[in-house]
């Protein structure tokens, strides 16, 4: 290289600064409130001792081998209903996207935001109106005694079924929307040209659209099964302690019975699924998917 | 290579000076040692393929990227690292880059704003400049209203009010239909003239180069292969990139004969000429231009001293012009054009004697 | 055609299905209640919406709901702006990294993030109240600002800063005029976005608040003894509110949308 005016090299380390300076604030911040507590609960879960004594971090295991002993049944639930709400989910936010994606045309934008209008209800209040749509004595309950799904001295309240129907309710525009972006990137010309190709509609569908909706369908099972394994609001409005989920244990350590080490390490371990979940999915797609 | 441009403009420091200006992206490098001087009042332009690094080049110039190495001088003044706005510089951009919330007149006159030119002046010179690119009614309008060429325009006279020195183009042209292209490629060459500043503009047309500039520079590969005014490149273009790029240029590969002369496949041999030679012996390639050549049938007399005996393959019709491709005996297939001027028109299977002037014989080294 | 009226009609059905709820929660708040608890229809009555604000406590939780929503939404929106312009503009290393970094708080289940926080209070001795719980709301609402102003960012043509730089505007003044002015739609969403999430959020304030009440926590309170139909007032309140605003923001964007597509397509 020949010789570079020095106005050149102070500029030049001056401009490769500036993203630095721009992410510094931020990223500090999710440094220090998101990162470090992940490290703090991890430190928290090998603890030991209460919270009169103390805790000692000992590197104890006994925490997380209790997640799989006592908690189990929790651990069972938490996971169970997280897939079935997905998979549940998925069956309806699918043709639901493909609507809005295909069949909507001008009011695209308009049924995009029917979606999200409701999200804008408080969450809790949202969860408790199923109290009242499954109800011992409401229309839900009432047909399906008729249909005879339901034996007469049945409920939907406080079962299993009431969880997994506001666990599917609350999260199902979380899987819709990025089934839909993924949907709406599909150009007509693409099923255009398999038609010309001697495809049928459904091996169109088969061949083309549904491969190229997967990124979509991922993320939104991302974003639905991981809130879901860690919910715990339904479990208490609408279902009973028999159906007690990771959350509810975490939540009852944390805020009730006090008992850190126990809940970092049952959070710990959710935290861990999901995060191993997440990189997978990372391998596949690459990082810069993720924040589309 | 450090070639000058033949009528410099007398005195003063040139408007450009590149001194081993270099752009490397991490392993790739887009310029490499680029040594280049422009003179005032030129209308200079720089032509090659996609990726030859003339985008780059003008960026750098614009102060856009940050050379890697080198030096840039406007007007004898070292710019190497400073912001576009500290230089006395001003781009069009191939998009236009109009500021989408500034009416036309506010856009017209945001270089003059930020440089504190007071009101009065600002509204007097926007006016002045909206007239001079028959603007003066869309003063009040949005970019959006506005059609490509109008916006084309804009992005000129926004750039233009400013009387910097130097004006970059970013193939300004790119994106209008050809017939506007045209009057556009007339209506710069005007402006240029009338105003009087140096433009330096970015094209991969080489006819829109060849059309508008005083000098032209051919760059392959981060370097300059050629630079010369129009006619002198074209007709002399010394390298085979050069001459495939500035048209078709019908190359033959032979040996050197003699001092004046090139002996091709089939024992043809073609008139040169010493000085075009320079002494230069083995394999060489000897090229003539499409239009160049003139048709006869086999039983006339051709007329000129360089021959080839050949059978038309291809005959298409352009309107002005008709291109034929012919096969010759040896030398392969060359492309010839042939005005309509109303003579005898050639279908293909006709055997022809493909003829031309030596002066208009170049040659390549292989 | 036949395809059509099925989409057409599952449509139907999936808005129904969605809106369902949200028309029980207006609904019941004009419940003529005599009981505790509201969950079968007593009559109508507009008692409760003449006296939202009956319930000890219910106001204070509902203003520090806005007022927390309100700064984190700030905070988070101008930092993650920040970060938005870093990503879309700029090479840097430890792209992957941050990308990462910032998906990982918008994927986590909130009763992790809500029991790591705590754990870093308790560990760090803050007593837990407003300034955690706002600590914590701009921390998640941070992934999702960046989402949204990086949307907006993608879509600019870049080359009108530099346009702005060659017209002599110095890297402030080319911000001010020309990439604020450009980037302020998605900035506002952002911030929108960022005040809902913040409003409703549940899990995360709970974890955190000690003594605190916010507006859902209140309301999870309120759920062991039984609903009181001022709260359904309040949330159908707030919901109105909130969809207003979004219409308002939505027509807007609409139009000035049309405008900047245009410019955009140089050379049409």
């Amino acid at each position: 290289m020949t010789a570079r005016s020095a106005l050149a090299t102070k500029a030049d380390r001056r401009r490769r600064l500036v993203p630095y300076a721009l992410l510094a604030p931020g990223m500090l911040w999710l440094l220090v409130f998101y990162v470090v507590p992940m490290f703090r609960l991890a430190i928290t879960s090998l603890q030991e001792g209460s919270l009169e004594q103390g805790y000692q971090f000992t590197g104890n295991l006994d925490s997380y081998a209790s997640v799989f002993t006592t908690y189990l049944p929790q651990l069972r639930n938490s996971l169970m209903f997280a897939f079935g709400a997905t998979v549940i989910g998925l069956l309806i936010a699918y043709p639901l996207a493909y609507a809005i994606a295909f069949y909507t045309s001008r009011w695209k934008s308009l049924f995009l935001l029917l979606i999200l209008v409701p999200l804008l209800v408080p969450f809790l209040l949202r969860t408790l109106a199923w109290r009242v749509i499954l109800a011992d004595q409401g229309v839900v309950v009432t047909a399906l005694k008729t249909i005879g799904l339901l034996p007469e001295n049945g409920r939907l309240l406080s079962t299993g079924w009431a969880i997994l129907a506001g666990l599917v309710y609350n999260y199902l525009a979380f899987m819709a929307l990025p089934i839909y972006v993924s949907l709406d990137k599909i150009e007509p010309s693409l099923l255009e040209a398999a038609n010309d190709l001697y495809a049928s509609p459904w091996t169109a569908f088969r061949k083309v659209t549904l491969p190229m909706s997967m990124p979509g369908v991922i993320s939104g099972t991302l974003l639905t099964f991981i809130p879901a394994a860690g919910d715990y609001v339904n479990v208490e409005l609408l279902g009973n302690r028999n159906w007690t989920m990771m959350g509810n244990v975490i939540q009852s350590k944390f805020l009730v019975i006090i008992d850190y080490p126990a809940a970092a390490a049952i959070s710990f371990t959710l935290m861990a699924i999901i995060v191993t979940m997440v990189v997978l999915y990372v391998r596949k797609v690459g990082t810069e998917e993720l924040l589309t | 290579m450090t070639d000058r441009p033949n009528s410099a403009a007398g005195g003063g420091s040139p408007a450009v000076e590149l001194v081993d200006l270099t752009k490397a992206f991490g392993d790739f490098v887009a310029v490499d040692g680029l040594t280049l001087d422009i003179d005032e009042n030129r209308f200079f332009a720089i032509i090659g393929p996609s990726g030859c690094g003339k985008t780059t080049t003008l960026r750098m110039i614009g102060g856009f990227e940050e050379p890697t190495g080198g030096t840039i001088r406007l007007h004898g003044e070292d710019v190497t690292g400073t912001k576009p706005y500290q230089r006395p510089v001003n781009t069009v951009f191939q998009s236009y880059a109009l500021f989408p919330h500034l009416s036309i007149f506010e856009n017209v006159a945001f270089g003059l704003r930020r440089q504190g030119v007071e009101k009065g002046e600002v509204n007097r010179r926007v006016n002045e400049m909206l007239d001079l690119v028959h603007l003066a009614e869309t003063a009040k309008r949005k970019p959006r209203q506005l059609s490509g060429g109008q916006r084309q325009r804009v992005a000129l006279a926004r750039a233009l009010v400013n009387h910097p020195r130097l004006l970059l183009l970013d193939e300004p042209l790119g994106a209008l239909d050809l017939k506007l292209r045209k009057e556009m490629q007339l209506e710069l060459k005007r402006i240029q003239q009338e105003v009087g500043i140096t433009f330096v503009h970015v094209t991969h047309d080489q006819e829109e180069a060849m059309t508008m500039a005083d000098s032209i520079a051919v760059m392959r590969d981060g370097r300059i292969e050629r630079m010369g005014e129009p006619v002198e490149i074209y007709d002399d273009p010394r390298t085979r990139f050069v001459a495939g790029f500035l048209g078709a240029s019908n190359l033959m590969e032979g040996q050197v004969s003699g001092t004046d002369g090139v002996t091709v496949a089939g024992g043809h041999t073609f008139y040169v000429g010493a000085d075009k030679l320079g002494g230069v012996t083995g394999s060489i390639h000897v090229g003539v231009r499409p239009e160049k050549i003139h048709l006869t049938h086999t039983d006339s007399d051709p007329g000129h001293a360089n021959q080839l005996k050949g059978a038309v393959t291809d005959s298409s019709f352009i309107g002005v012009s008709t291109h034929y491709l012919v096969q010759t005996d040896a030398a392969g297939e060359l492309t010839v054009v042939v005005q309509n001027l109303g003579a005898e028109r050639f279908a293909p299977g006709d055997q022809v004697i493909l003829s031309w002037d030596p002066d208009h014989t170049f040659v390549v080294a292989s | 055609m036949k395809a059509r009226v099925f989409y057409r009609t599952l449509l139907g059905f999936g808005i129904g299905y969605l809106f369902v709820p949200v028309f029980i929660v207006v609904a019941f708040s004009f419940n003529d209640l005599q009981g505790r608890r509201n969950v079968s229809w007593e009559g109508f009555t507009l008692r409760h919406w003449a006296d939202p604000f009956k319930l000890p406590g219910l106001s204070e939780a509902v203003l520090n709901s806005l007022t927390i929503a309100f700064l984190s939404a700030l905070v988070s929106t101008v930092v993650g702006t920040l970060i938005a312009l870093a990503l879309v503009r700029y090479r840097f290393k430890g792209r992957s990294t941050t990308n990462l970094m910032l998906f990982l708080p918008m994927a986590s289940p909130e009763v992790v993030m809500g029991s790591a926080l705590l754990t870093l209070f308790i560990v760090a001795q803050v007593g837990r109240g407003y300034t955690t719980v706002l600590l914590a709301h701009i921390l998640f609402n941070l992934s999702y600002a960046v989402v949204t102003v990086r949307a907006r960012i993608v879509g600019f043509d870049r080359h009108l800063e530099e346009a702005a730089m060659d017209l002599y505007a110095n890297e402030w003044q080319t911000f001010r005029r020309v990439t604020l002015p450009m980037i302020l739609p998605g900035v506002l969403a952002a911030f929108m976005l960022a005040f809902a999430l913040s409003f409703d959020d549940f899990v995360i304030t709970n974890f955190n608040s000690g003594s605190l009440q916010t507006f859902p926590v209140f309301v999870y309170g309120a759920t062991k003894r039984g609903v009181p139909p001022q709260v359904n007032v309040l949330g159908t309140m707030i919901f109105g509110v909130m969809v207003i605003a979004t219409t308002i923001y939505l027509v807007v964007q609409a139009r000035r949308q049309k405008m900047d597509e245009a410019a955009l397509a140089a050379g049409d």
